[in-house]
Formats: structure tokens, sequence, C-alpha cells
């Protein structure tokens, strides 16, 4: 698949991209930031997007909407933050298709992923 | 008048001045009415004594004694037209002519008993005079007790209603407890002591609610700060310690296991300290539902396989089969999976953790964990539900996770919000059993009589 990762962390983006290359096997394009993470998905297609919650310049959810918005309505959405608020939670999940959950286990995040799509195959019917 | 006290103490002095003022003037006209009564008397006697000096002035024996009478009386006498009579009888007394005395004495009787007629009415006034002031004395008696009823209900009794109504008003949480004008008495200064207490009160309140609106807020960026660390290194540990990123001699992939081990051990303990404060904060929903009780013990002890396998501790659930608990699902099942696994994690190897569940005569469900444990020593029973109050470590060298020493206080907290109550009975040496109560259940194959029975022991 090919996916693109939002996340200004550079740590954790790192790590992020590690996991989906050497263990999904994935190829990732990288963005540190909402406006670039917004622009790139804009102008490139992607088989997935996965956002930060909390970045500079856009937070994730108003990098989906945007995008949602701008018609780029096919490509899943899944939501990388370590808010823990019930709040924060739900509108992840009516924005997005899923929510991953910081800190993450890097083994089996591929895996969290699939399940997410697999999930919402038949919903989204894309 | 501003003061209560002033106007009743003013009251009750020109009340009591009015009582002892009448009833002196009541004593004067008493004593007045007795020296009538004596003065008449006297005019009786007078009288008679005339009359009878008329009838026997022709035979005059003894005359001495009638003589010296007459002079008493006439010394005593003040009215002059009384005191000529007398005299002329004893003049006529003195010189023995019965035809004088029996003139003189005609006229004595007459002259007494004009005078005596006249007195008569006097006193007769008086007694008259006598009833006004005790009845005036009366009246004022009665007037200042009711004027002091008035002052003290309509001063005293009606604001304190009020002050007690708004008093429990604010009991309830309705604020209408100011008093816009307090009174002008000894009451008002009540009123505006209340006012000042109740809105020390709501501000002490309102600062509470912003403290813990701080205190989640504060929890809430903490644990998302602590997160994004965590991240990382479990990341760069996880990935390191599967090989991904290439082999590793085993001592380093020894220790980079220990890492990602305490890693996860912070991760959990973040995690439950966000819990506790949830909870503790009313913050966490319970999504109540009715569920099978078996299916909730079978679901929690498919998750501890693995832990209890691990430890060479087997679980043993006793079915109940058609009961069901008004709980949220996920809730119980963390209570009993803190309880079982801190079972699993005491027990030796090769002992069970046996797992209970039983209605109790106060008809509510009594669930009970018992591990063949070292046991706690009774004063340590109620420290081990305190947080970070762990007063057995599991063996050293022990192969399993240690505990965040939260997960009793968790499970405590979430019985409370089911309405339950948790505790644990041990004797060193012997084993514990941890339980806890719920208060919602039902059976299912007869629920109608269960329902019967429970209706019969509420009653």
């Amino acid at each position: 698949m090919r996916i693109l990762l939002a996340e200004d962390d550079v740590n954790i983006a790192t790590i992020t991209q590690l996991c989906l290359e050497k263990i999904g096997g994935h190829e990732v394009v990288l963005r540190h930031d909402g406006e670039a993470a917004f622009e790139t998905a804009s102008r490139e297609p992607f088989d997935l997007i996965i956002l930060d919650g909390m970045m500079p310049k856009k937070n994730g959810l108003q990098v989906a909407i945007e995008l949602q918005a701008s018609g780029v309505v096919g490509t899943p959405i899944i939501f990388l933050s370590a808010k823990t608020d019930d709040k924060d939670i739900e509108q992840f999940m009516k924005v997005g298709t899923g929510y991953i959950s910081k800190p993450f286990d890097p083994q089996t995040i591929c895996e969290q992923i699939d399940a997410i799509l697999a999930e919402n195959w038949g919903k989204s019917g894309r | 008048m501003k003061s209560i006290r002033l106007k009743v103490h003013f009251i009750l002095a020109a009340a009591l001045t009015g009582v002892v003022a009448f009833a002196y003037r009541a004593y004067e006209f008493k004593a007045d009415f007795i020296k009538h009564q004596e003065a008449m008397n006297t005019s009786l006697e007078i009288q008679t004594t005339a009359l009878a000096l008329s009838q026997t002035a022709p035979s005059l024996r003894r005359p001495q004694s009638e003589f010296n009478k007459l002079r008493e009386w006439q010394n005593a006498i003040a009215e002059p037209q009384r005191k000529t009579a007398i005299n002329s009888l004893a003049n006529a007394l003195n010189r023995r002519s019965p035809a004088g005395v029996r003139s003189a004495s005609l006229e004595v009787a007459r002259v007494e008993s004009q005078y005596y007629s006249e007195t008569k009415s006097q006193s007769e006034k008086l007694i008259s005079k006598i009833e006004l002031a005790i009845a005036l004395s009366l009246c004022s008696g009665i007037f200042g007790l009711l004027l002091i009823t008035y002052t003290v209900r309509a001063r005293v009794f009606r604001p304190l209603e009020r002050l007690s109504r708004r008093m429990k008003d604010f009991l309830v949480d309705r604020y209408s407890f100011q008093f816009s004008h307090p009174d002008a008495s000894e009451l008002g200064e009540l009123q505006r002591t209340f006012n000042s207490l109740a809105q020390r009160v709501i501000n002490t309140m309102d600062e509470l609610k912003s403290l813990n609106q701080a205190k989640s807020e504060f929890l809430n960026i903490a644990s998302h700060e602590l997160r994004t660390p965590l991240t990382s290194i479990k990341g760069s540990l996880s990935l390191i310690g599967s090989g991904v990123m290439g082999e590793i001699n085993p001592s380093c992939a020894r220790l980079v296991k220990i890492a990602e081990t305490e890693t996860d051990r912070l991760i959990r303990l973040i995690n439950d300290l966000l819990d506790l404060a949830k909870i503790e904060a009313g913050k966490l929903p319970l999504a109540h539902a009715w569920h099978s009780w078996d299916g909730i013990v079978s679901k929690t002890v498919e998750g501890l396989h693995g832990l209890a396998h691990e430890a060479e501790v087997q679980i043993k659930a006793d079915p109940v089969p058609g009961l069901e608990v008004f709980v949220d699902h996920d809730r119980i099942q963390q209570v009993l999976t803190n309880l079982i696994s801190n079972a699993i994690k005491f027990s030796p190897q090769g002992s069970w953790v046996h797992i209970t569940a039983e209605i109790t005569d106060y008809g509510v469900l009594l669930v009970k964990v018992k591990d063949q444990g070292p046991g706690i020593a009774p004063e340590d029973c109620e420290k081990v539900f305190q947080r970070f109050r762990q007063v057995n470590t599991p063996q050293p060298g022990h192969i399993l996770l240690k505990g965040t020493g939260l997960g009793l206080p968790i499970a405590k907290a979430l019985v409370a919000e089911h309405g339950g109550e948790i505790g644990v009975e041990s004797e060193l040496g012997k084993g514990s059993v941890f339980w806890f109560t719920l208060p919602q259940w039902r059976d299912e194959e007869s629920s109608s009589d269960e329902r019967a029975k429970k209706g019969e022991r509420a009653a």
C-alpha cells in the first residue's frame, strides 16, 4: 500500500515509518505538519492516510475534514493520537475510518491497520 | 424600635407598671372601704344605744356606763353635727331628765341613721371603684401579654421560619438563600451571617469545581505528554527487539526485553492512573445492561489464560446458570481481571484460584475470588485497597509482570460505581478471599419467582 503519514514528532515519525516499511512492507510518504500533509494528499493518490491528532499549522481533524470537503473522499483516514479524552476519540471515529492510540505496539500496528480497513470495507464500499 | 429585646422589655415594663398601679389603687380603695365599714358599725352601735336609752329613759338606774360610752364616741367622731347630738344626749343623761334624754336620744338616732345611710352609699361607690381598678390591672396584664406574643411571633418566629426554610433550600442546592433586605433586628444579624456563610460555601464550591476542572485538564495534558515520548521508546525497543533492524546478540536482546517490559508497565501505570482519576471524578460513563454472569466470567478467565499458564496456576469458576447481572460488562470484567490476576500473582505454583458467586441473605450477588497464596495480615486488609500500597511482594524473580499498585483501588472504585462493596478476608498462611457485591441481578430461568422472593425480602 502507498501510505501518507503525517506526524510532527520526528522520533515517532521515524519509528512509525520503519514499522510500516519493515514489518508491513508498505511505501510511506512522510510529512511533518498538517498543511504539508493536506497539500500532498490533494495532489497525489494514496491507499491510506495516517494523521497525528495534534500537529502544527493544521491538526489531524482539520486536515481530514478539509480533505473530505475538497473531494478526497475515497481514501480511508486513520488517526494516531495520544489523546485519551472520550470526546476526542468520538470525533476521530466520526470523521475518520479508525483510531489507533499512542503508545502503539510496533509489532501489531500493521495488523491493527488491516483490521480497521477490513472492518470498514463493507461499510464504505470503497 | 430596632432591637427586639428592647421592644419586649419596654412592653413588659409598661404592662407591669399598669398592673401594679391599678392593683395599688384597688388596695387603697379597700383600706378606705374597711374604714367606712368600721364607721358604719360604730354608727349602728350608737343608734342601738340611743334607741335603748329612749325606751328605758324613765327608769335610769345606772346611767354611768352609757354616759362614759357616749363621751368616748363623742371624742372619736369627727363630724360636728354628730358630736353636738351626742353631747346633748350625754348632758341630758347627766342632768337625769327623762324627757331631755328621750328627745336627745331620738335626735342622736336620727343624725346617726342619716350618717349611716350616707356612709353606706359611699362604701358602695368604693366597691365599684375597687372592681374597676382590678379590672384595669387585669386588662393591662393581658394586653401586655398579647402584645409580647404578637411581637415575638412577628419579629422572632416568622423570621426564624424563613431562615430555616432558606437553610433547607440551601442544603438541597436551591440557591435562593440570599436575604436581600435583612431585618433590622437581632435576627437580621443572623440573616446577614447566614448570607456571608452561604456565600463562602458557594465560593469554596466554585473553587473546588475549577480545581477539579484544572485537575482533569492537567491529567489529560500530562497523559498526552507522557505518552508521546513513551511511543518513541516503546517503538524503538520493539523494533530492535524483534530483529527487524538486524540481528542483536542475546544479552543485548535480554536488556532490550527488560526495557520493553518496564515501558509496558509504565504505560499501564499511566492508563490506570487516568482510569482511576476518571472514575473518581465521576467522568466514566457506565453502559449498564443485562449480561449473563457466566459469560462475563468465562471471558475474563479466557483473557487471563496466558498469565495463569505462565504461573502454573489453575483457574476454577463455579458456573451459575441463568444468573444475569445489570452492569457495565467491560468494567466488571476489569474488576474480575484485577482480582484474579492479583490472586494468580500471589499463588504458589500448582495451586488453584477459585471463583464463586452466590446470592446472600441480603439479596445481593456476592462474588468471591479465593487463592491459596500467603494471605494478608488482618491489619493490612484495609491497606490493600489504597493506592500504591502493596503489602506483599510477589516472590523475588517471579516471572509475572509487576503490578502498578492501582489494580485494587480501581476495582474498588468500579464496584462502588455499581453500587456494590468490596473487601478481603484473609489470614497469614491461609490464602485470601477477595469479594465484592453487585446489587442488581436476576435469575433468567425463574426470574418471576426470584423477583417475588426479592419482594418478600424487601417487605
